[in-house]
């Protein structure tokens, strides 16, 4: 199969989407002329014109706000929020109105609307422009939250989320986007609450999400070596969340590492390691452990964001190696 | 450092223990591996072996002070090193502080302890299976970091206890060499032809075993003393006395007990015997008894009946993993219950040479506490006396004993006719929480059946 990146993959999503559907349209800062900061918009103002790809001002309410509006009288928005870390300027609009609307008026409303964002530390952002936030969006029900990991997945995912009448929150890893991987050509949809799971073993399961499953594959690949079998589950969406097929995987390993860019604290890891404690008790042998960035800003010194926040290969490994001790 | 040395954990049960008597004295140097102290605990005296070597500096408990297990009774340092001041404070238990609950425990977990672990560390998983496996965490090893107990130890204490239970391929010659050494043959990886253990295998063995290795604690059961009653004479309880009046008092009061009688005729079963006794011997090595084949029809009958072989548990009701029948010997001064382990699945030649063991050795005071803890079911017969039938208190936590009176020749009716049987009666009794008339009844029927049908019994297993 050809092999395309992850921005290209995006921008295919949405060209398709677009060509099959007149009522979508995209709204967002400098993802006109200029393509998106990412290129994840590349060539489709010019292809589709202004009035379905939108340069919004550089108000973050106004976006959301036009979004979930337009979505409300009938078109498909797919918006875009240029960094995770903005969504707190839209915080109520997102949270409290598009979360809670359909609810709120009694099914009188659908709101169909997509947030494409971005997150991730690794290119100098610092505090403000590289966060990983996922896991606090979680808490509010009424919001679907998609964390693709492949350039397969994020554009199958893309199809689900526009298809869907609910609002969802779309993130894509600023640091993927040049990944290259198999993409079919064309229509297809990858399902929402449905894990990917990477890699089979015995041994340990490692849950990990968007750039992190590279960095848990490799690890797992080179643990082979030394006869640890390391099971890799990508969920894919934290919103519905596949808690069947982490639980499966549990059940037969018995020890659990998640690895996740967000902060330590509150992290998705925190979801997952409560859902093992509730639901599948019995099965720990070992502690389970959370592979995360450390509890703190994102630092702009390029060494301490490479080295100490973004979690690597060897903060995996080191868990890989403590959970072992229990084998 | 300092090191504490704390009264181990001497068995499931035991709760307390009373330091006899101490064999090193403050100030001796002691060497890791010395035996330190004797310790009676429930029915057995067991000697405790120095944690490390140095200086035994303190001792915390004097002599014929009994205290709780877990407790601090004694601080080693190294050579030049003094007492940490704690200790000194501490001074020394006397009787009366004792039963205060201001005992010196360990009191930081900081400084490294013992023989006894302090705290059973283990995974939900790891407890999981040992509670699914009625296995008590406290009688396993952990491999994991802090001694934590991992499923795969659960698991490697479990297949050991089957290979103990399984028949154990040796040859003669390797038989009597790891019983000469003391090796378990169980232990023993073996080459031969089906796993059967070769006599270079036990040699192997013997080489692998390492001398820093502790060795199990020794424990004895002290032979009672003959001492002729007086009247007016007040007579302090011995430990042994003691348990038995606080278990059959703990047993008789929590456990609602119903009692059921039957009479078997034995006539076939005694024929049996007497017509294979001499070649049995020969081949076996042992002179089969009538208790042989009861412990082997009792197993057979809780395969069939396997709540009659359980214990309460809170409100569970927790049915045994495995079927290990003891039998009650009396004692002249007391009585224990060593069992046969698994006796559901021995041949009789190996249950008589179990129960010859086990009775002798606890003749001698030397039975283990392990095969003391493990019956699951008790048989209490006292056929050599002048007893048609009787009631037992069931020996807790069980749930069943069987009572076996005399045998003796009685009119019986076959056919329309009075003929002379040899007759016995047998009696049960069980826990009525859990266990009720009908179920009891039929256990009792199933197992007269199985005596009086000697052949169909005993051939098929």
């Amino acid at each position: 199969m050809r092999e395309i990146t992850f921005r290209e993959a995006v921008v295919e999503a949405l060209d398709i989407a677009m060509q099959r559907d007149p009522k979508i349209f995209l709204l967002g800062e400098d993802i006109g002329y200029y393509g998106g900061l990412f290129q994840a918009t590349q060539g489709l103002m010019q292809k589709y014109g202004e009035d379905r790809v939108m340069d919004s001002p550089i108000s973050e309410s106004a976006i959301l706000g036009a979004g979930i509006g337009s979505a409300i009288v009938g078109m498909h928005p797919v918006v875009e929020i240029m960094n995770i870390d903005f969504l707190p300027v839209c915080m109520d609009q997102l949270v409290n109105q598009a979360a809670k609307m359909r609810y709120m008026f009694g099914g009188r409303m659908k709101i169909p609307l997509v947030i494409r964002t971005t997150c991730g530390a690794g290119r100098g952002g610092a505090a403000h422009h590289a966060q990983a936030t996922h896991a606090a969006f979680m808490h509010f029900p009424g919001i679907k939250i998609v964390a693709a990991a492949t350039p397969h997945d994020v554009k199958g995912l893309l199809f689900t989320a526009i298809e869907d009448e609910n609002p969802v929150l779309f993130i894509e890893n600023k640091m993927m986007y040049n990944m290259k991987g198999e993409v079919p050509e064309g229509y297809y949809t990858v399902p929402f609450g449905k894990a990917a799971v990477h890699r089979e073993g015995k041994d340990i399961t490692i849950v990990a999400t968007m750039r992190m499953v590279h960095k848990a594959l490799a690890v797992a690949k080179e643990m082979e070596a030394e006869g640890v079998g390391i099971e890799v589950i990508d969920p894919r969406t934290l919103c519905p969340l596949d808690k069947e097929t982490i639980i499966r995987s549990f059940k037969k390993t018995g020890k659990m590492i998640i690895v996740d860019e967000g902060n330590r604290v509150g992290n998705f890891g925190s979801e997952v390691a409560s859902i093992i404690a509730e639901e599948a008790v019995e099965y720990i042998q070992a502690p389970i452990l959370k592979v995360t960035a450390p509890h703190v800003p994102v630092p702009y010194s390029p060494v301490l964001e490479k080295e100490v926040y973004i979690p690597n290969e060897d903060g995996i490994k080191r868990a890989v190696h403590k959970v072992l001790e229990y084998a | 450092m300092a090191i504490e040395v704390v009264l181990p954990a001497l068995g499931l049960t035991v709760e307390k223990g009373k330091i006899l008597k101490w064999l090193k004295k403050e100030g001796q140097t002691v060497t890791k591996g010395d035996s330190l102290y004797e310790v009676e605990a429930d029915k057995v005296t067991t000697e405790v072996e120095s944690p490390v070597s140095g200086i035994l500096r303190k001792i915390l408990i004097p002599e014929e002070v009994e205290v709780p297990i877990l407790t601090v009774v004694a601080v080693i340092t190294d050579e030049n090193e003094k007492l940490p001041e704690k200790y000194l404070t501490m001074g020394t238990a006397t009787p009366e502080r004792i039963e205060k609950p201001a005992l010196p425990r360990i009191q930081e977990p900081s400084v490294l302890v013992t023989s006894g672990p302090t705290e059973i560390k283990a995974p939900p998983a790891a407890r999981k299976l040992a509670k699914d496996k009625g296995i008590d965490l406290l009688s396993i090893r952990g491999s994991g970091p802090g001694g934590t107990i991992l499923v795969k130890d659960v698991e490697s204490f479990l297949s050991m206890e089957r290979q103990a239970g399984a028949r154990i391929l040796a040859t003669p010659t390797a038989r009597k060499l790891a019983e000469r050494e003391g090796i378990g043959l169980a232990s023993v990886k073996g080459t031969g032809i089906s796993g059967r253990v070769m006599k270079a295998d036990v040699v192997g063995a013997k080489a692998a075993v390492r001398p820093g290795e502790p060795k199990p604690a020794r424990i004895s059961v002290k032979a009672p003393s003959v001492s002729t009653y007086q009247l007016g004479q007040v007579i302090p309880m011995n430990s042994i006395r003691k348990v038995i009046a606080k278990r059959m008092a703990q047993s008789k009061f929590t456990a609602p007990h119903i009692y059921f009688f039957n009479d078997v005729d034995m006539e076939k079963l005694l024929t049996l015997r007497e017509e294979i006794l001499t070649e049995f011997e020969e081949t076996e090595g042992i002179r089969i008894s009538i208790n042989d084949f009861l412990i082997k029809a009792v197993a057979l009958t809780l395969r069939e009946y396997p709540l009659v072989n359980s214990r309460v548990s809170g409100e569970e009701i927790r049915i045994f993993p495995e079927i290990n029948v003891g039998l009650a010997v009396a004692m002249e001064d007391g009585l224990i219950v060593p069992a046969v382990p698994r006796a559901d699945q021995l041949g009789l030649g190996e249950i008589a040479r179990y129960r010859a063991d086990l009775v002798d050795r606890a003749r001698q005071a030397k039975l283990t506490i392990e095969e003391m803890e493990r019956g699951t079911f008790t048989i209490s017969s006292l056929a050599q006396f002048d007893i048609t039938f009787f009631t037992a208190i069931l020996n807790p936590p069980q749930s069943g004993i069987l009572t076996v009176g005399k045998v003796e020749e009685r009119p019986a009716v076959r056919d329309g006719k009075m003929v002379i049987r040899r007759m016995m009666k047998e009696g049960l009794s069980v826990d009525h929480r859990i266990i009720d008339g009908a179920v009891a009844a039929q256990f009792l029927q199933s197992l007269k059946k199985k005596l009086e049908n000697p052949y169909t019994t005993f051939l098929r297993f």
